[in-house]
C-alpha cells in the first residue's frame, strides 16, 4: 500500500482542484490533460517519470475524446492526478501500471458524471438570473465565482477518493498478481500503440495517411538511431 | 457615448480566463459572458444603476462560444454598448455570432491544434526526452496559440464591432487548422513507430505491436472501449490464474 505524507497529500489535493478548474471553469491552459496532470502528480510524489509514463498512456487514450458543444464525455484530469500519484508511489511494475490504468479509465467516467452534476447545480443557482430584467453586477459575480469554488472542491474530492481507491486496487494487485510481468508489459505496450494509431484518424484525409506513413518512417529512423 | 479606456482590453482579457466558471445547461456560458463584460458595462452606464443592472441581466442570457474566441464577442459587445447600439440589435448580433465562434474554435483548437501538440509531446517523450521536456513542450507550444487567440479576439472585437464576423473570416484560422492536422498526422506516425520500437521486444512481440497498430488504425475513435475491454480481460485473467493455482504473494 502507498504511504503519502500530509504535505504531499495536501499538494496532490491542491493539484486536483486546480486540474478540475483547468478542465473547464478557468484558464484551460491544459494542465488538466492526462500527460501533464499525471506528470505533475508523479513529480509531487517524487517519481515524475513514472507519472509521465502513465500520463502518456492515458493521454493517448484520451485524444479521441472531444469536448464539443454540450456533449457528455469522461473527464481525465482528476483521474490522471490520482493515477499518477498512486503509480509513482509504488514499484514501477507493469502489473501495477495495468491496474492503475484500468482504475483511471473508470474514474474518468465518475469524474465526467460529477461535471454534469455540477453543471446542473450551476443551472439551479443561476435560474434567478434568467427570471429577472435587472441584475446587480456584484450578485452575478458572486454566483459566477460560486461555480468556480464548487468546481475546485469537486476536483479535490475526486482526487482524494481516487487515490484511496487506486491505492486499494494496487494493494490487492501486489498481493494477488502471480501471472508475471510479461503479459501486462505486452498489454500496456499494445494499448499505447493501438491508442496512438487510432488517434491518427483524428487528423483525417487521404493526404494525411501519406503523412502518417512518412511519420512512421521518420520514427523508425529515429528509433533506430537511438 | 465615451470611448473605451485602454485598460478595458486588459480587464476583458483577464476575465475571459474565467468565462466558463459557471457553465450550466440553461445559459451555457451566458453568465460567464456577462461576468467578462461587466467592466465595459460599468464604464458605459457609469452611475445609472438601473441601466447597468438591465445590461447585466441582458448579457447573462443564453450564449455559447469556444472559450478562446469568446473574447471576440466580448470586445465587440463592449464596442457596441459604448456606441449606444440598441439592446435588441446587440442581442441579435450575439445570437448570430455564437454559432460561428463555436464552430471555428472547436475545429481549430479541439480538433486540430490540441491533438497535434499532444502528439508532439508524446513523440518527444517516446524519443527518450526527460519528463519535463514533454510537459514543457506541450504547455509552451499549445499556449502560444491559446494566448494569442484570446488577445487577438479582444483586440479585434473592440476594433471591429458589428463587422467582427468579416474580421474572423479574413483570418486564416481554417488554414492554420489544416496545417496543424498535417503536422498531427506526421507526428502520429512518428509516435506509433517509437511506441512499437521502445519496449525493445523480441521480433514476435514487436510484430504483435505492429498488429496492434493496424487494429488501432481500423478502429479509429472506437479504440477506447476496445482497449479497456482487452486490458480488463487481461487483468481479470491474471487474477483468475492466481485463484486457479491457489497462489498469491
Amino acid at each position: 500500500m502507498i504511504g503519502l505524507g500530509s504535505g504531499t497529500a495536501a499538494l496532490l489535493l491542491l493539484l486536483g482542484g486546480l486540474v478540475a478548474l483547468d478542465g473547464t471553469s478557468t484558464g484551460q491552459f491544459m494542465i488538466s490533460r492526462p500527460l501533464i496532470a499525471a506528470s505533475l502528480a508523479g513529480w509531487i510524489v517524487g517519481a515524475p517519470m513514472q507519472g509521465a509514463w502513465i500520463g502518456l498512456l492515458l493521454e493517448a487514450l484520451h485524444l479521441s475524446v472531444l469536448p464539443v458543444g454540450a456533449a457528455r464525455y469522461p473527464e481525465a484530469g482528476p483521474a490522471a492526478v490520482a493515477a499518477g500519484a498512486v503509480y509513482a508511489s509504488g514499484p514501477p511494475a507493469p502489473s501495477v501500471l495495468l491496474t492503475v490504468v484500468l482504475f483511471a479509465l473508470g474514474w474518468e467516467w465518475v469524474s465526467g458524471y460529477s461535471v454534469r452534476l455540477l453543471r446542473n447545480v450551476n443551472g439551479r443557482f443561476l435560474a434567478v438570473a434568467e427570471s429577472v430584467t435587472e441584475l446587480e453586477p456584484a450578485r452575478l459575480v458572486r454566483l459566477h465565482l460560486a461555480g468556480i469554488v464548487l468546481d475546485f472542491t469537486r476536483g479535490l474530492l475526486l482526487v482524494g477518493a481516487g487515490i484511496g481507491i487506486a491505492a486499494l486496487a494496487v494493494g490487492i494487485a501486489l498481493d494477488f498478481w502471480t501471472a508475471g510481468e510479461r503479459i501486462p508489459q505486452l498489454l500496456i505496450a499494445g494499448a499505447l500503440v493501438t491508442a496512438l494509431a487510432g488517434a491518427s484518424g483524428l487528423f483525417g484525409g487521404r493526404r494525411r495517411r501519406a503523412l502518417f506513413v512518412l511519420g512512421v518512417a521518420a520514427g523508425l529512423a529515429l528509433g533506430g538511431l537511438a | 457615448m465615451s470611448d473605451l479606456p485602454r485598460s478595458l482590453r486588459r480587464r476583458l482579457l483577464l476575465r475571459s480566463f474565467l468565462i466558463q466558471g459557471s457553465w450550466n445547461y440553461r445559459t451555457l456560458i451566458g453568465t460567464g459572458f456577462a461576468f467578462v463584460v461587466i467592466p465595459a458595462l460599468r464604464h458605459v452606464y457609469g452611475n445609472d444603476e438601473v441601466e447597468l443592472r438591465r445590461a447585466v441581466a441582458r448579457h447573462a442570457e443564453l450564449f455559447n462560444s469556444h472559450p478562446y474566441l469568446a473574447t471576440v464577442a466580448a470586445g465587440a459587445v463592449a464596442k457596441l454598448e459604448s456606441d449606444g447600439t440598441a439592446p435588441e440589435l446587440v442581442g441579435r448580433f450575439k445570437t448570430a455570432l455564437r454559432g460561428s465562434l463555436g464552430t471555428v474554435g472547436d475545429r481549430l483548437v479541439w480538433l486540430s491544434w490540441r491533438p497535434a501538440v499532444a502528439m508532439l509531446a508524446i513523440a518527444v517523450l517516446l524519443a527518450g526526452a526527460p519528463w519535463w521536456a514533454g510537459v514543457c513542450t506541450f504547455l509552451i507550444v499549445y499556449n502560444g496559440l491559446h494566448l494569442w487567440l484570446r488577445d487577438w479576439g479582444v483586440r479585434t472585437g473592440l476594433a471591429a464591432g458589428l463587422n467582427v464576423a468579416r474580421a474572423v473570416r479574413d483570418m486564416p484560422l481554417q488554414q492554420w487548422g489544416e496545417r496543424a492536422r498535417d503536422a498531427g498526422a506526421l507526428l502520429a506516425g512518428v509516435a506509433v513507430a517509437l511506441a512499437v520500437l521502445r519496449p525493445g521486444l523480441p521480433l514476435p512481440g514487436t510484430l504483435s505491436l505492429v498488429g496492434a497498430a493496424a487494429v488501432g488504425i481500423v478502429l479509429g475513435h472506437r479504440i477506447r472501449a476496445v482497449v479497456w475491454a482487452v486490458l480488463f480481460a487481461g487483468w481479470l485473467a491474471g487474477f483468475l490464474l492466481a485463484s486457479a493455482t491457489g497462489t498469491h504473494s
